[in-house]
């Protein structure tokens, strides 16, 4: 061992960096020997006034470390004299003699971030924990109502995690959440409040496990603090949004009205997620189960929105041939040491970071828009009209177009299954045909105003759009379309 | 340095250069600071960093992440314990703490703060109250005393701004938590007593006891406008008279096993999945009609079925997708409520296609079945030309006469269940009226349908055969009983 650099055989006593004092002087009162008295000198580092130690009198007690509220403020240390460069160390063998060296004008802590190493953390580089995919099968149609085979959808997809408020016309799918969860060892919680839901998601999503809820529209708005939360930390998520007539209490009724909400309006900042219309009980369990999907591929929420009827409806439904088992990915916060690194967060202080953080969201925004863009469509080859419709109304419109057709009118349907990103890259072929477009909404024209938006960034002049819209709960019917879609087939002539 | 719940660096304090590096944001003489280290100490101490998880919301401590080496989670203002339920439920063996200020746990989070204590689950709460809004810059807080001066209370906070929230008092009114206790920081004995409170609560949760709430009485110099010591000695002459220090709930001891929080694994069993899901329907119904019914329409059958809450419409609009569904056709219901579930008018839309339901509403049926007047008058007159009425004759002693070729069809659904022994089961009788008056499917399609809806309640299956028997006879025989 080398005899300049001796380890000391003390009691410990209190030691500071006056570098990494604040003065607030809570130590000098906790010194029954007054050891501990206000500095007079400016620290150059710091701009404040460090207390200064005289340890004559000091009995070792610890109470001055334990008032003060740094974390590497006055701590109680037997000083190991291998921490400080060895030449500043010639002479310096004991405790008091170490302080002064620190009190010395001439010592300089020029990195004081050195002092304690360079290492943020001992935890390990995270490592995901990969999802696994395994085989289900099962032959025969069950018959499920929109809700339920959203809820299946869900469960296959792995989530086992299911946080809700009631609100009709969305409860069945926390109903049944609530009787079949417990039986995995999954998790039903009904909430305190929508606010809480979206925070229970928070939470269960940031542990990077997958997790939903059910909502219908003034629910859904109580939830939009919390999912521009979840997008800022990129948290993944479902939220099947039973929609229902308003504004304000509205009715129970079917309607369409959250398309701007959800397209446009997912809290504040810069938020946007994706937006996925099912029209059948089939689609609500095979979307539900692309919306986990398409949540953790993006690390961001997804939106399922059907509306009143479709929640309700009861049809033919066939499951998928795999289930999902999920992992923990590893940017996960799941409490655990592979974990420990990581941190969920919507912060960014300083202005470049979120910029920079927000320049990485469109960048995700901009390969949404490319990747996920989904349509159906019906009869369109050689349409002369298009109709549009999403939800349950394009079922309404399904049946008009047949209707149409029947009679020897070239109509056709443009089903949006995503509205973000709206499907613009399929309808636009179909614009080179077709003279006129039809919307079919349960709103006061949303979808139209993402559609125009969409071909307007497009630099795409649509052509004269009619419109049939129901609001207040009822939705277009097929006659109405048909009928409608005759009256500008009559006026084009 | 020998707290290893701290990083040895902060490089989330502006990228840990500097002074920065190693020192809080926090003003001098903060008390946050303090209760950082006893619940860093404590982790350390039960030794369960790795499984810990610190979830800090908006307020001076949304800052948390900087300093502490546990997983972190930073969250909205006022939904911390929520966040940390959140986490809790997601991985049962992890250790979280809600480490929340004033505001945001006495004012914006109060519905999550008393839910999530009421809740019980076990997780740690650290509550700094420090009587004002530190973040904002030194506005009234619930906890601002009566008279103090902030930004918003410039002439002092009268009643009119509401009183001082008691929160530990609170909470320890409530049943789920099993230990809350207030305490301060101003001298050693009070800040010994803090630490051994904050361990406690940790622990507490590590053992699966339960809740902890720990209320720590801060110092705010800043905006208290006094120097450090001033303010500890505020905190002791005008605070502890308020917030009175002190254990106010500690019913841990008496948590045994049972009562404890059981962590739990989720389970992705396929074959328990498969038969969650299945609930007993994946036995394959053999299918007993030849065609589809055409003679009723050419791809698409359109159903109404319309009556009072609880006549059982839903139950046998349900019955006739399921029906359409075992005999490989696609079929759709839709159910319209009145604004109550009991007792409002209850109509329900059915499909049935050949290939495929296109618009799944009824607003023309081909086939309506009428349980009361309101609904015959209502739906009547749009039934499709050529198509089908049934009523119950015995509540609709004079039905309206309905235009066109639409043929009408009285059938005393209820007479026939109330003799059969259950009033409830007339919906049942209007199916063996429908089948016997339309032939939409074999009689077999439906008692298939009736016994596989029955199949957990197989005692109740004789008596619907026997209603559906009944309702077919009722018009094979022309109604004469």
């Amino acid at each position: 061992m080398d005899p300049k650099v001796a380890k000391l055989k003390e009691k410990p006593k209190p030691f500071l960096f006056p570098e990494f004092c604040k003065g607030c002087g809570r130590c000098i009162g906790s010194c029954r020997f007054g050891c501990i008295t206000e500095g007079t000198e400016i620290n150059p580092e710091t701009g404040l006034i460090p207390v200064v130690l005289d340890l004559e009198k000091c009995s070792g007690c610890g109470l001055c470390a334990s008032a003060c509220p740094e974390p590497f403020g006055l701590f109680m240390r037997v000083v190991d004299v291998e921490e400080i460069a060895k030449e500043d160390l010639e002479g310096v063998h004991t405790f008091q003699e170490m302080v002064e060296l620190f009190d010395k004008a001439d010592f300089e802590l020029t990195d004081p971030s050195e002092l304690f190493g360079p290492r943020e953390t001992e935890a390990p580089e995270p490592e995901p924990i990969p999802d696994q995919w395994i085989p289900f099968s099962h032959d025969e149609p069950l018959v499920l109502k929109g809700n339920y085979a959203s809820a299946v959808g869900a469960i296959l997809a792995g989530c086992r995690h299911v946080y809700g408020y009631p609100i009709t016309p969305s409860t069945e799918g926390a109903e049944l959440m609530a009787k079949l969860q417990p039986l995995m060892d999954g998790v039903f919680f009904q909430a305190v409040s929508e606010v809480a839901t979206v925070n229970m998601m928070y939470g269960t999503g940031g542990a990077g496990l997958p997790c939903m809820t059910f909502t219908s529209s003034p629910g859904f708005s109580l939830m939009l603090e919390g999912i521009s939360y979840m997008v800022g930390a990129e948290l993944p998520a479902v939220f099947v949004n039973i929609m229902r007539g308003g504004p304000g209490l509205g009715n129970i009724g079917p309607e369409q009205a959250d398309l701007k909400l959800a397209c446009r309006g997912l809290g504040h900042g810069n938020s946007h997620a994706i937006v996925i219309t099912p029209s059948t009980p089939q689609e609500m369990l095979d979307l539900t189960m692309l919306a986990f999907e398409l949540a953790f591929k993006y690390r961001n929420p997804v939106i399922i929105l059907g509306d009143g009827y479709l929640g309700q409806m009861t049809g033919r439904v066939n499951l998928p041939d795999k289930m999902k088992k999920p992992g923990i990915p590893e940017w996960a916060v799941y409490g655990d040491l592979s974990h420990r690194r990581n941190l969920i967060c919507s912060i960014a202080l300083s202005e470049a970071d979120l910029e920079r953080h927000n320049i990485h969201l469109n960048a995700k925004y901009a390969e949404m828009a490319a990747n996920e863009q989904r349509a159906d469509l019906f009869h369109t080859d050689d349409a002369d009209v298009l109709v549009v419709a999403a939800t349950t109304p394009a079922r309404m419109a399904k049946g008009a177009v047949q209707e149409l057709r029947n009679q020897g009118i070239k109509a056709g349907l443009f089903r949006p299954i995503t509205v973000w990103p709206f499907p613009v890259d399929l309808l636009k072929p179909l614009l080179e045909g077709a003279r006129r477009i039809v919307m079919v909404e349960a709103s006061n024209g949303q979808l139209e105003d993402e559609l125009r938006l969409a071909l307007s960034k497009e630099g795409v002049h649509p052509p004269p759009i009619q419109h049939v819209r129901h609001f207040g709960g009822v939705l277009p019917q097929q006659e109405e379309i048909v009928e409608a879609v005759r009256k500008g087939e009559e006026a084009a002539k | 340095m020998s707290v290893s719940a701290f990083y040895q660096r902060f490089e989330r304090h502006a990228k840990g250069l500097g002074i920065k590096g190693h020192s809080t944001h926090y003003c001098p003489g903060c008390g946050h600071g303090l209760v950082h280290k006893y619940l860093g100490e404590s982790i350390d101490e039960l030794g369960v960093q790795d499984r810990t998880i610190a979830v800090s919301p908006v307020g001076c401590s949304v800052f948390l992440y900087y300093y502490m080496d546990v997983g972190n989670t930073q969250s909205a203002h006022g939904r911390a314990p929520v966040v940390a339920l959140g986490h809790k439920l997601a991985n049962p063996e992890s250790v979280v703490i809600s480490y929340q200020g004033d505001g945001d746990l006495a004012s914006i989070g109060l519905a999550e703060t008393f839910h999530a204590a009421q809740v019980g689950m076990p997780i740690t709460v650290i509550f700094i109250n420090n009587a004002i809004y530190g973040m904002t810059g030194g506005q009234m807080a619930p906890t601002t005393l009566l008279g103090q001066e902030t930004a918003t209370t410039p002439r002092g906070r009268d009643r009119t701004a509401g009183l001082p929230m008691r929160m530990a008092e609170l909470i320890a009114q409530l049943d789920g938590p099993v230990y809350v206790e207030r305490v301060a920081l101003f001298g050693a004995k009070q800040r010994e007593k803090a630490k051994k409170a904050i361990k406690k609560a940790v622990r507490l949760q590590v053992e699966n006891k339960g809740y902890s709430f720990v209320e720590v009485l801060s110092e705010c110099p800043t905006h208290l406008k006094m120097t450090p010591p001033e303010a500890e000695e505020w905190v002791k002459e005008n605070m502890v008279p308020i917030f009175p220090l002190g254990v106010m709930k500690d019913v841990s001891d008496s948590i045994t096993s049972e009562m404890e929080f059981k962590p739990f694994t989720p389970s992705f069993e396929v074959e328990k999945v498969r038969d969650l899901i299945l609930e007993g329907a994946e036995e394959k119904v053999p299918r007993h009609a030849a065609a589809f019914p055409e003679h009723i329409a050419k791809e698409d059958v359109s159903l109404k079925l319309a009556g009072a809450g609880g006549d059982g419409a839903q139950t046998a609009a349900l019955l006739l997708t399921r029906m359409a569904i075992n005999e490989g056709l696609d079929s759709t219901h839709i159910p319209s409520y009145g604004p109550e579930s009991r007792g409002g008018t209850s109509y329900a839309d059915v499909h049935i296609a050949r290939q495929e339901v296109l618009s799944p509403a009824s607003p023309q049926p081909n086939i309506l079945v009428a349980f009361n007047a309101p609904s015959l008058v209502k739906f009547g007159p749009n039934v499709a030309p050529d198509g089908i009425i049934i009523y119950d004759s015995s509540v609709i002693a004079d039905p309206p006469s309905i235009n066109g070729n639409v043929k009408m069809y009285g059938v005393p659904f209820t007479e026939i269940a109330v003799k059969i022994g259950r009033r409830v089961i007339k919906n049942v009788v209007a199916l063996g009226a429908l089948q016997a008056v339309t032939e939409l499917f074999p009689e077999e399609t439906f008692l298939e349908a009736i016994r596989q809806a029955l199949a957990a309640k197989c005692a109740m299956i004789p008596m619907n055969e026997e209603a559906f028997r009944w309702g077919r006879k009722a018009v094979l025989e022309g109604m004469e009983d």
